[in-house]
């Protein structure tokens, strides 16, 4: 088991929380989707295993870098 | 000259006394082998097994992974410090701390060079002719048959000890970078940081092509975590100051980065192999088994009905280029853009494609330095640009106008604009602005070729309206309504088949058509490439 910490390659608000901590994930599924220069950006799992901690909720400001969630693989 | 071979190794005799006599030879060739097989020892036994245990490759051992096998025909082999007895016989030769000469790479010959750092840390050994580094003599070499340089960097530079020897310091530019500098616009020149570069050797690899280092076992900087400390009072430590996720993908200040030092010479290997060894010469054409008339089904559905939904601009570039040919420079860094060597119908390209996935693809200043680099890398070596642009414009906010995104931006639509070599410019989605300027060139005929998908004008219909219609929208009963109304409006003008009616875009194509098409254009590009061979001038002052 690895922990995979993803981060996001944007600045923005959480617009979308699609899968909730314990679900399972396939590799490149999208976890959430961000809202940034007015474009919808999917946080996409690196790596099918489930999804062990949610960092973030719909609404939330996030930083370009900021660990969002993690995927134990 | 020698070529590396097994040697049988030879020692001065030892007197009872235990110090060493030197040699007396008959025959200067055995003189010849006794001075050779010194070179091959390096820095000695324990210093080799410090190299490996840090987890790198000792310099002849690098070179050994890089080039083509047997090929490496080293010049300087004799160079060093020889130690002599009391009757002035040789007892031994420390080596110099740098291995260079020519060697083949896919057949084809290349200069290269670096330092070891077995002996004395790869520091400069104060010869009569430097052997490699800044305005060293592999320098010449690479330039005098114009060929391919390629610089194996684990050094930090000068050490303050050779004060002492000269009596004096030396001042800079002695050795200056001024060959550094004409051989890139002559010939390829590609630089791995192997171990902890600061100083010379860090600014060598910075004045390449294409550079790469390795995760986790090398580090680059202007200076390192004593000096931070003396001038600062900062304490870090030099993988914090300068690994690859500071001067890779944070900085940009190496290109690319690999996980190991193999991987670091395979990626080099594949960036020469795209281009021709010097700017005289057109660029490698291969025999190309992926066929031209590919049409890939999946290009019709790749870019979402939605305008806000991003997609995968690499999986898009997969489809159309030849199979396995893609090569991306500087991946991490700068991401709204993609920058890659890749091929067309055997005949290589670069590619500068816009990547909607972060920040909608707008161009950030990190972006348009590295489409900068990009552009003028291929109109040196006179490889076709084809852009696959989807720009909303320059990225906007306090952060970007800290970073200077504006200027940086106008020297990307400055450096698109004095391109020379053939460019074709295909809209996939979004094409608004000044950034969308930097993704086509006025050279000639200015090709543009378009997706149904595509959009474009100075600024989107989305906001444009609501800033243009202000007053109307506000006075209107139910000001949202009224906003969608004229955007409807407008969103019926902003067609391109609209352009396409007044032949502002010369052309409207079938994604599935997008391989075939380009393939096409590439070739015809090829005529013209052979007749402007040679150095660019670039006139004019950057913005």
């Amino acid at each position: 088991m690895a922990d995979h910490e993803v981060a996001a390659d944007v600045t923005g608000t959480v617009w979308k929380i699609v899968k909730q901590a314990g679900e399972a994930v396939a590799e490149g599924e999208a976890i959430m989707i961000l809202e940034s220069m007015k474009m919808e950006i999917p946080i996409e799992a690196p790596a099918a295993g489930s999804l062990s901690e949610l960092r973030v909720a719909e609404g939330d400001p996030v930083a370009e870098g900021d660990v969002v969630c993690v995927v134990s693989a | 000259m020698s070529r590396d071979g097994n040697r049988t190794a030879q020692t001065g005799a030892e007197t009872e006394t235990g110090a060493e006599t030197g040699h007396d030879w008959d025959d200067p060739l055995e003189e010849l082998a006794f001075r050779r097989e010194q070179a091959l020892r390096q820095g000695g036994e324990a210093a080799i097994e410090r190299q490996h245990a840090a987890g790198r490759l000792t310099i002849r051992e690098r070179i050994a992974a890089l080039t083509d096998a047997g090929s490496f025909r080293e010049v300087g082999s004799l160079a060093g410090a020889g130690s002599y007895d009391s009757e002035n016989r040789l007892v031994s030769v420390t080596p110099a701390p740098y291995v260079a000469g020519l060697a083949r790479i896919d057949g084809r010959p290349v200069a290269l060079g670096g330092e070891d750092f077995t002996v004395r840390g790869g520091t400069t050994f104060g010869s009569q002719r430097r052997k490699g580094g800044q305005g060293g003599f592999v320098e010449d070499l690479a330039w005098h048959y114009r060929i391919p340089l390629v610089n194996l960097i684990d050094g930090a530079g000068g050490s303050v000890t050779s004060i002492r020897k000269r009596g004096h310091s030396v001042f800079p530019g002695v050795h200056g970078f001024e060959r550094s500098v004409s051989l890139l616009g002559a010939v390829p020149v590609a630089s791995a940081v192997l171990g902890t570069a600061a100083g010379g050797p860090a600014g060598r690899a910075i004045l390449s092509h294409f550079s790469v280092m390795v995760r986790g076992r090398s580090q680059i900087f202007a200076a390192g975590p004593p000096v931070v400390k003396r001038s600062l009072g900062t304490e870090i430590d030099k993988e914090a100051l300068g690994g690859a996720a500071v001067a890779v993908d944070a900085a940009g200040t190496i290109h690319n980065a690999a996980d190991t030092e193999e991987e670091a010479f395979a990626q080099i290997r594949r960036f020469l192999s795209y281009l021709p060894s010097n700017v005289w010469e057109a660029p490698p054409v291969l025999p190309a088994d992926d066929p031209a008339d590919r049409r890939e089904e999946g290009l019709a559905s790749v870019v979402p009905q939605k305008r806000t939904q991003p997609y995968d601009m690499r999986k898009l570039l997969k489809l159309v280029i030849d199979r396995e040919s893609g090569f991306e420079i500087c991946p991490t860094n700068g991401k709204p853009l993609i920058t890659m060597l890749a091929r067309l119908g055997g005949r290589p390209v670069g590619i500068v494609a816009n990547n909607p996935m972060v920040y909608g693809g707008a161009m950030d200043a990190a972006a348009a330095r590295k489409q900068v680099h990009f552009m003028e890398l291929c109109d040196t070596f006179h490889l076709p640009i084809v852009f696959f642009v989807d720009v909303p414009g320059f990225m906007v906010g306090e952060k970007a106008e800290r970073e200077g995104t504006l200027r940086e931006g106008m020297r990307a639509v400055f450096a698109a604009g004095r391109l020379k070599v053939p460019t074709l410019t295909l809209v996939i989605r979004k094409c608004y602005g000044m950034a969308g300027m930097a993704t086509c060139n006025k050279n000639d005929i200015d090709l543009k070729l378009a997706w149904p998908s595509a959009e474009w004008g100075s600024l989107p219909v989305q906001g444009g309206v609501a800033a243009a219609f202000a007053r109307d929208i506000r006075a209107a009963p139910d000001p949202a309504a009224r906003e969608r109304e004229i955007e409807a409006e407008f969103a019926a003008y902003a067609s391109p088949f609209r352009s396409a009616e007044a032949f502002a875009v010369e052309e409207i194509i079938d994604p599935r058509e997008t391989r075939p098409v380009l393939c096409e254009f590439v070739e015809l590009a090829e005529r013209r490439q052979r007749i402007e061979l040679g150095p660019r001038l670039r006139g004019g002052v950057q913005p």
